[in-house]
């Protein structure tokens, strides 16, 4: 079986950390954010994924070699080169997404971050004989969305709504879509929308259902998502009772800690942190809410909340950092400074205390 | 008449990239020392004076920057100015003094008589030849350009005191939290091979005292140069400070322009400043017309040859425009640099902006800040690829690169 990723452009809401990295690499629970979806992908037998981009395709497919090997599943690269859209890149992968066998493929936007219950999509993609399938999920501010309004009982989609004006319903478009190969010859190759143009077009011939996506759901494409998307996360690997949380009289609820990295005494770590590997956080240190990216320092007695540290930055002693602080890569805070909601570009040094949320270049 | 024996060498301090993170987000894109002042790099300026002095035998750049970065501009130059231009990459950093110390055997390697030393960084009419002549009046080791400045701003430089009648430098002193003289160091140096001696001569003072430290623990507990490496000399608190009044340094004063390009603003203003020198230096290259059928331009603008304006719009004053861009009918520009592959549809307006390469800007859109170089959001940049939609209105603000801005802004910074 054969998945897209739509990868897509620059990531310009998860700035500064995509400043150094593209966002696919970008570590979500210390681990990439396209490495969720490919493991995903390969758990239910998809033996080859295309990628979608149209940035950095070098960085990515080094990326690529590695984990094609040791994750035993085909990896490609399909680049744009000019913006398609939503839809456009998969008319660009249409040979490494259809073959003989006529079977459905998966299409999944790389921002997203679920259960992936692709299994149960497959088996409701059968059982319904439609030409694709899409997941929805609920949300309480529909209207910032794309709303699907759908038929109850069997999910027949009958039409879409961009962002509505009036309550329509509280189920919008997940991200994740499995498409009889039928669905290639409605896209052209140019920029396309899937929720405009294509998908309408199979609803209104009553070939599009929707399945309502159980369990968790995020974009994490911006910040203040991504630290939520995180507590989602690690709340669901909980329900699972998953050896990886860290346990211990320092961890307050879900944490996760990369086993490489070292925790001093007398800290306080939790609720939802992710401390990625080569950490050091010193003695006395509290951490909330945050991720901790690969080669970070915290110093000794420093409190972080709410925030993304970048790799390979320091936090000092008595630092206090927290409210939507972004901390690009290499980014160093000087000994009892504070930072509120500061978003620091890479290589800098923070001196003085950020008092208000501000971007420092 | 002994000409042959006096050869000079040029050195120009290019800086690195992780060193000065004030001039992003243009710095994001291109090294500083490469980003275009009216129409040529940041480093081509400097280059180009030193082409005016007698028997130069080499330009040497040196920076922290990967030699592939400055391969293309180093071999385009040294055709163009038929100068031999080269990058050498220091490995780690040495200080401003010890960066040339570094590189002494091959500055050496052309006999110098006297060596020239630049930093990129510095908008300024760069008065080589006369300074030479004044250091050989003088007779010292080395020879320093100062300018007068307001007493307000001197605190941010390095303060000189000269003697008015031989021009000896007498004291010197880098960023003082008083007030100690209006005159300051420009950047711009001429030093006789003595200065190496000088440079060694502060290495091996400060291996000695970390000999004295390892057996005396005053030593040990003094603060200054306690964690400086051996080979780390700055100029100005290691060699210009001390020796002053030691009738080693004189200076030379310039009445013509200076000016830092630390910010992404400055470097308008820069630009501003070499497109008025243009007009008394190399009036060819500004570019002239009166809505006929070329495009109307007041003041001093330079506009590539592979560019295209349309003869509706107005150009200028301290408009620079850069290779292939477009601009279309009834657009205004003033006082702003746009870069390569730039798109500028009908009846725009930029003012006091840096309109990044690629970039487009809609029809009626309007692109502008207050002109102040010095505020942080004084001059508008938008970065790489960045696309104002028709009629969106961009002021005071910041963006980064590939951002589509379909809403209006204002003091903001767009990541």
């Amino acid at each position: 079986m054969k998945a897209l990723i739509l990868v897509g452009g620059f990531g310009t809401r998860l700035r500064p950390l995509t400043l150094s990295v593209p966002k696919p690499l970008v570590e979500f629970a210390n681990k990439p954010m396209i490495l969720h979806q490919i493991e995903a992908l390969k758990a239910i037998g998809v033996t080859e994924v295309v990628l979608a981009i149209n940035y950095q395709p070098e960085v990515m497919l080094n990326f690529l070699k590695e984990f094609e090997t040791k994750l035993g599943i085909k990896i490609t690269c399909s680049q744009e080169t000019e913006p398609l859209g939503t839809a456009g890149p998969l008319a660009l992968a249409r040979d490494n997404l259809v073959d003989d066998s006529g079977e459905p493929f998966f299409v999944l936007n790389s921002d997203v971050i679920s259960e992936y219950p692709l299994q149960e999509m497959i088996d409701f993609h059968k059982s319904h004989g439609g030409e694709a399938s899409i997941l929805v999920t609920k949300v309480d501010e529909p209207s910032k969305y794309g709303v699907v309004v759908m038929e109850e009982s069997t999910g027949q989609v009958e039409r879409f709504v961009e962002k509505p004006k009036v309550f329509v319903g509280n189920k919008i478009n997940a991200g994740i879509y499995l498409l009889n190969p039928s669905v290639l010859d409605q896209i052209e190759l140019r920029p396309t929308s899937i929720e405009k143009e294509v998908f309408p077009n199979i609803a209104a011939e009553k070939k599009l259902y929707a399945m309502v996506l159980p369990g968790f759901w995020m974009d994490i494409g911006q910040p203040r998502d991504y630290i939520t998307g995180l507590r989602l996360y690690l709340d669901s690997l909980k329900k699972k009772s998953s050896p990886k949380l860290a346990f211990g009289p320092h961890i307050i609820g879900n944490v996760l800690v990369d086993e490489s990295a070292k925790i001093g005494e007398g800290c306080l770590i939790g609720p939802d942190v992710a401390i990625g590997s080569g950490c050091i956080v010193e003695s006395g240190v509290r951490l909330s809410r945050c991720t901790i990216m690969r080669g970070v320092r915290v110093k000794k007695h420093a409190c972080i909340s709410s925030s993304i540290i970048g790799w390979h930055s320091t936090v000092g002693q008595w630092a206090r950092v927290e409210n939507m602080t972004i901390l690009g890569e290499d980014v160093h805070v000087c000994d009892e400074i504070y930072s509120n909601g500061g978003v620091v570009l890479p290589h800098k040094e923070i001196k003085s205390s950020i008092l208000n949320p501000e971007i420092v270049m | 008449m002994g000409s042959t024996e006096e050869r000079v060498v040029a050195v120009i301090m290019v800086g690195g990239p992780t060193k000065g993170t004030r001039f992003r987000p243009l710095s994001l894109n291109i090294p500083k020392p490469l980003f275009p002042l009216a129409g040529q790099a940041m480093v081509h300026h400097p280059i180009s004076a030193c082409k005016k002095i007698p028997n130069l035998a080499q330009i040497y750049l040196v920076g922290f920057y990967e030699e592939r970065e400055f391969a293309l501009f180093v071999s385009s130059v040294s055709n163009e100015l038929r100068v031999p231009v080269r990058y050498l990459r220091e490995d780690k950093p040495h200080g401003s003094a010890g960066g040339l110390y570094n590189f002494r055997d091959l500055i050496m390697e052309d006999n110098p008589s006297h060596i020239v030393l630049l930093n990129c960084d510095v908008c300024c009419s760069f008065p080589l030849p006369e300074m030479l002549e004044a250091h050989r009046r003088y007779g010292g080791m080395g020879t320093i350009l100062v300018i007068k400045v307001s007493p307000e701003s001197a605190y941010q430089f390095g303060e000189l005191v000269a003697d008015p009648d031989t021009n000896e430098l007498l004291h010197y002193t880098e960023k003082p939290e008083t007030f100690v003289s209006d005159r300051i160091n420009c950047g711009v140096y001429i030093f006789t091979p003595d200065i190496f001696t000088a440079i060694q001569g502060v290495s091996t003072q400060r291996k000695d005292r970390a000999t004295l430290r390892r057996v005396s623990s005053f030593e040990a507990l003094q603060p200054a140069n306690r964690s400086l490496p051996t080979d780390y000399v700055r100029l100005d608190q290691d060699i210009l400070s001390p020796l002053a009044g030691k009738k080693h340094l004189y200076v030379y004063e310039t009445k013509d322009f200076w000016e830092q390009i630390k910010s992404p603003g400055m470097s308008l203003r820069s630009s501003g400043l070499y497109l008025a020198q243009f007009r008394f230096t190399s009036p060819h290259l500004l570019a002239s017309g009166d809505g006929t059928k070329n495009a109307t331009i007041s003041g001093d603008v330079y506009i590539h040859p592979s560019a295209k304006v349309h003869p509706t719009a107005k150009i200028g004053p301290n408009v620079s425009i850069s290779a292939n861009a477009r601009i279309g009918a009834g657009v205004r520009l003033v006082s702003c640099i746009i870069l390569d592959d730039v798109e500028i549809k009908e009846n725009a307006v930029v003012i006091h902006a840096i309109v990044g390469w690629k970039s487009s800007m809609g029809r009626w859109s309007r692109v502008q800040a207050s002109g102040d170089y010095n505020a942080k959001l004084g001059v508008t940049i938008l970065g790489e690829s960045v696309i104002v939609e028709d009629e969106v209105v961009v002021i005071n603000s910041i963006v980064l690169p590939n951002k589509t801005l379909n809403v209006s802004v204002q003091e903001e910074i767009i990541l």
